[in-house]
């Protein structure tokens, strides 16, 4: 089992985002830290984890590093029990907000692993996504993880963009190997509605040359690659969870939970989370949605899909992409041997 | 109440756009018969289709009351198309009329389906009113336009009507014309009833319903009647008055009036257009001389894309056939797509309506393939084959020779154009026949055509030579031997059937590279490279290959919401749905008419 909770708080609103996160919502901070702490217990006593089960909590948002430490304090002490030992504890953060001090003060809360947003290391391409940051305080939060004694530090990439060359994302990969990180996601930027970017849909350039140079070159500096958009030589216990649907609480305004067959979605709207943190939508889950579920998340990364797992006519199909060699099989289980095909691969064999 | 002699009963009639479906529509708010808040809105054209492209498919029936000098006057008016495909509708509306307007457009003048559509009122010895309409725009001419109609049709236009069907100039000046110049009704009213059905259709409330001319006696609720075509005695269990908002019931429908018949019935086979309508113990001697029964001549394969959905798609066509009695159709199967109709049609236009119709009146999803023409075939033997098909067409071995349909193409167009009409004549192997200079700037052409180079788009393309400005009519002209051959496509190494046409031979070559050409931009990337191919016999004379994709994948952070993420492939799903997998491959509907792209 995982757990993930939201803070859906951030400094500014890049123009890509559609997170929920608010800007302008910071009076409510103290009594959301509360509000999550309710749904913990609550989720608890549903989800129901033996002691020390839990192999990962994953803090994201929004921005987590816009949340003094102290603030997490009643939520760690509530979880601790369920953690296993060697529990994967993950924190996002932002680059201008995380300072030494927040970094350190998490570390002794239990986190174990930093998540920095740096989508690039060129100040015109930030400038251009709408980050509040620049290439100097991306370096300088990495180097206070170093500091503080991280040693599993990641970052996010965002490529995709207009202002993307092969120059510009070569120059960001070069900073990347100076530093001492073992993890990187790259993204490739999604037009998203209700975000700044939805009225000039110009501003992304979804080449395939470019993505495909980009993910061979981020493996060439050292990263393998175990998803579509996740490198390192350190794979997230977090991520793999989710891809091979294990089941997951979700805390906070914005989170999604899953257990067996059900999604469960809190409220969105902060003031009313706070109302009523226990209250949240239930999404059930047919047989057949979890099917092409697990098809096109084990598609899009190492993990691959059980043979057990298809029909008769799906099958076939699987024979025809093994025999073309678009699949590779292993034992049990079919492998993608091109992600960017993932979804395609998927809508073939489910058709 | 109301006098036979005071009952008007006409059509409006003329060339495409213009005006007639407006000018009803003033007629209608003239006589009162809508109320304010209707004001305005298109009355005529009551279906989508006809809303969303501006023209009349349907005839179109109003029965309007008018006062004038305080005599009460009804008026039957029907509002029929103008395009070439429907005339059809033109010639039922007329069969039923005693009169009817001649609309022609003030500044565009005598156009083809204008002189069609006159030797058809004139076919019926009909009281025909020229009517110039549009004389509110600037460049409307009427003197100029009443020179030609004297000229090209001989019809006497000191008394026409000039008129704006927009702005309502000249309008009430035209009802008083209807009222002196429109016959009224003949009939005996003492005589058993006598009712021709001049149109049908399905409604799911109600049933087949009947609209009716009463020629003799008349029709009224809870009569026994008897249908003489069918041979079967039924109830009328309502009686209505026509009109495209609000239909109003009667008690009965008198001699020389119109109406519809509710008779409840759910076979729909039972109200045949043309068939006549008379009182079961007191029948007619004789029926109604029948309708000219249409002929389809242009001809597709109709598929549903879901494969178990063919019963549906029978039961939509029986129900579109009691309201279109034009099309014709007959099942058949394709390798590539299963089961289906082949459709018979009166043109290009017709088949995009009766499809669009087919999807979006009974939900269904179709594939239509690419029309043709009947061609006979005489086969070695001396036997001789009629195909509608091009897949029927025997080998190479077994035909003696192939016949294909001719058309006699009347085309007018400004002097400006026709340089690029006769070129684009030229390449559809037409043979001229006439060239007439209606006046300086204005050119009537006669030419014959094989039927199969203008069943495709000729009518688009004229239209784009000549900016929209010349105009085309055709009639059918007989058989003449052609130098043909098959065109099959192969789509990664497998013949599609559905895909086949047949073409002169001079041109198979290029019509394969262009076939094939066009098939590659239709064709989306799928997981594998696709090859498509032109062959004709067993030789493949052209090749295009569709790149295998490179990259269908959203490479983001959805964290735990998959659901998301899943609903986005299924959106993807329900688009590749609407494609018709042939093998591992899926094409988009489009590319069964992909022959309509070529040049
Ligand atoms: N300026 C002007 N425009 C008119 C007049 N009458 C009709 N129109 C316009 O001409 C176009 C065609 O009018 P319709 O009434 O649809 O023509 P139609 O003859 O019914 O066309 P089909 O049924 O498709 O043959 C429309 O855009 C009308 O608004 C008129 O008197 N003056
Ligand atoms: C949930 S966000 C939170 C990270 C943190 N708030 C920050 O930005 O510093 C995680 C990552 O998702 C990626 N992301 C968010 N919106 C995206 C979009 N529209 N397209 C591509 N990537 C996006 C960014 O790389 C971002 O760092
Ligand atoms: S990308 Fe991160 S910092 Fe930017 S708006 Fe989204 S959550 Fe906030
Ligand atoms: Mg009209």
């Amino acid at each position: 089992m995982l757990i993930y909770l939201h803070i859906p708080f951030c400094d500014s609103k890049c123009y890509y985002c559609a997170f929920n996160s608010y800007v302008d919502k910071f009076d409510l901070k103290t009594k959301y830290m509360q509000a999550i702490t309710k749904q913990l217990q609550f989720e608890l006593s549903l989800f129901k984890p033996a002691k020390n089960s839990i192999k990962s909590l994953f803090i994201g948002g929004g921005t987590p590093s816009t949340v003094e430490a102290k603030l997490y304090e009643r939520f760690f002490e509530i979880l601790k029990p369920y953690l296993k030992k060697s529990a994967e504890i993950t924190t996002e953060a932002n680059p201008n907000s995380a300072s030494l001090q927040w970094q350190q003060e998490m570390m002794a809360l239990g986190v174990n692993r930093i998540s920095f947003g740096v989508q690039s290391f060129d100040d015109k391409k930030l400038k251009f996504l709408g980050r509040n940051h620049n290439k100097k305080t991306a370096l300088q939060a990495i180097l206070n993880a170093k500091k503080a004694g991280f040693e599993n530090i990641s970052m996010d990439l965002i490529y995709g963009t207009a202002k993307d060359t092969k120059m510009l994302l070569l120059n960001d990969l070069k900073i990347v190997k100076s530093l001492p990180i073992n993890h990187l996601s790259a993204y490739s930027l999604t037009i998203e509605k209700n975000t700044p970017f939805f009225q000039t849909p110009d501003v992304a350039n979804d080449s395939l040359v470019l993505a495909k140079f980009f993910t061979k070159e981020i493996k060439n500096a050292g990263f393998p690659q175990y998803e579509i958009s996740n490198f390192g030589s350190y794979q997230s216990i977090h991520n793999l969870g989710y891809w091979a649907q294990d089941d997951y609480m979700g805390v906070g305004s914005g989170a999604v939970g899953f257990l067996k067959d059900s999604r469960f979605y809190p409220c969105k709207n902060i003031e009313k989370y706070i109302q009523n943190p226990q209250n949240r939508q239930i999404e059930n889950l047919s047989k057949e949605a979890l099917h092409v579920e697990s098809i096109f998340l084990g598609l899009r990364c190492k993990l691959g899909v059980k043979l057990a797992n298809f029909n008769q006519k799906e099958l076939e199909k699987i024979n025809i992409l093994l025999n073309s060699g678009k699949l590779r099989q292993l034992n049990d289980r079919i492998y993608n041997s091109d992600y960017f095909l993932s979804d395609e691969i998927t809508l073939f064999i489910t058709d | 109440m109301s006098k036979q002699s005071n009952i008007r009963n006409f059509s409006i009639i003329a060339h495409i756009d213009h005006g007639k479906s407006t000018l009803a529509d003033r007629l209608i708010q003239e006589c009162g018969a809508v109320s304010e808040r209707e004001l305005g809105v298109q009355m005529m054209d009551t279906m989508d289709i006809e809303k969303e492209r501006g023209i009349t498919i349907k005839a179109q029936s109003v029965r309007l009351d008018y006062v004038k000098d305080g005599e009460h006057y009804i008026l039957n008016l029907i509002d029929t198309p103008g395009h070439v495909d429907f005339s059809y509708e033109v010639s039922r509306s007329l069969a039923s009329s005693d009169g009817a307007l001649l609309i022609v457009d003030a500044s565009q003048g005598v156009e083809a389906q204008t002189i069609a559509n006159v030797y058809i009122a004139l076919e019926n010895d009909l009281e025909l009113i020229p009517v110039i309409n549009k004389i509110d725009l600037p460049a409307a001419d009427p003197d100029r336009v009443k020179e030609e109609i004297e000229h090209t049709i001989g019809l006497d236009c000191t008394d026409a009507l000039e008129v704006s069907a927009k702005s309502g100039i000249g309008v009430k000046e035209l009802l008083d014309a209807i009222i002196k110049r429109i016959p009224a009704p003949e009939g005996d009213k003492n005589a058993p009833t006598k009712a021709i059905i001049y149109d049908s259709w399905f409604d799911n409330y109600l049933g087949a319903l009947a609209l009716v001319r009463v020629y003799d006696g008349q029709i009224h609720k809870g009569q026994e009647i008897y249908v003489m075509g069918t041979k079967k005695k039924h109830e009328v269990l309502n009686l209505m008055y026509p009109h495209p908002l609000a239909l109003k019931k009667t008690k009965q429908i008198k001699t020389g009036e119109v109406g519809i018949v509710v008779l409840g019935l759910k076979n729909i086979g039972d109200v045949q257009v043309g068939d006549t309508i008379t009182d079961n113990k007191n029948k007619t001697a004789h029926a109604i001389k029948g309708l000219e029964e249409v002929k389809s001549f242009v001809f597709a394969g109709l598929y549903p894309i879901e494969t178990d959905k063919f019963e549906d798609l029978r039961d939509a066509l029986d129900k579109l056939k009691l309201n279109d009695s034009s099309i014709s159709y007959e099942p058949e199967t394709s390798v590539a797509l299963g089961f289906g109709f082949r459709v018979g049609f009166l043109g290009l236009l017709h088949m995009e309506v009766v499809k669009e119709r087919l999807e979006r009146e009974f939900g269904l999803d179709l594939i239509a393939t690419a029309p043709t023409v009947t061609y006979r075939v005489e086969k070695t033997g001396g036997d001789i084959l009629e195909i509608q098909n091009p897949s029927q067409l025997p080998p190479v071995n077994e035909i003696e020779k192939i016949m294909e349909p001719y058309v006699k193409a009347t085309i007018l167009t400004p002097t400006e154009f026709l340089g690029n009409v006769i070129t684009l004549l030229n390449t559809k192997r037409a043979i001229q026949e006439k060239m007439d200079y209606l006046s300086v700037d204005r050119v009537l052409l006669e030419y014959s055509i094989p039927m199969n180079e203008i069943v495709m788009d000729f009518y688009d393309k004229l239209k784009s030579v000549t900016k929209g400005y010349a105009s085309f009519d055709y009639d059918q002209s007989g058989y003449k031997e052609g130098d043909l051959v098959k065109l099959d496509v192969l789509v990664a190494g497998e013949v599609v059937d559905a895909l086949s046409i047949i073409v002169p031979k001079q041109n198979a070559q290029s019509r394969g590279r262009d076939f094939v050409k066009a098939m590659k931009e239709i064709v989306p990337r799928q997981l594998f490279e696709v090859a498509i191919q032109a062959s004709i016999g067993n030789k493949v004379i052209a090749r295009e290959t569709v790149k295998s994709m490179g990259k269908n994948v959203t490479a983001k952070c959805y964290g735990g919401d998959i659901t998301r993420k899943r609903k986005l492939l299924e959106k993807q799903k329900a688009g590749k749905k609407r494609m018709k997998s042939i093998g591992r491959v899926q094409l988009p509907q489009e590319a069964f008419l992909t022959v309509l792209k070529l040049d």
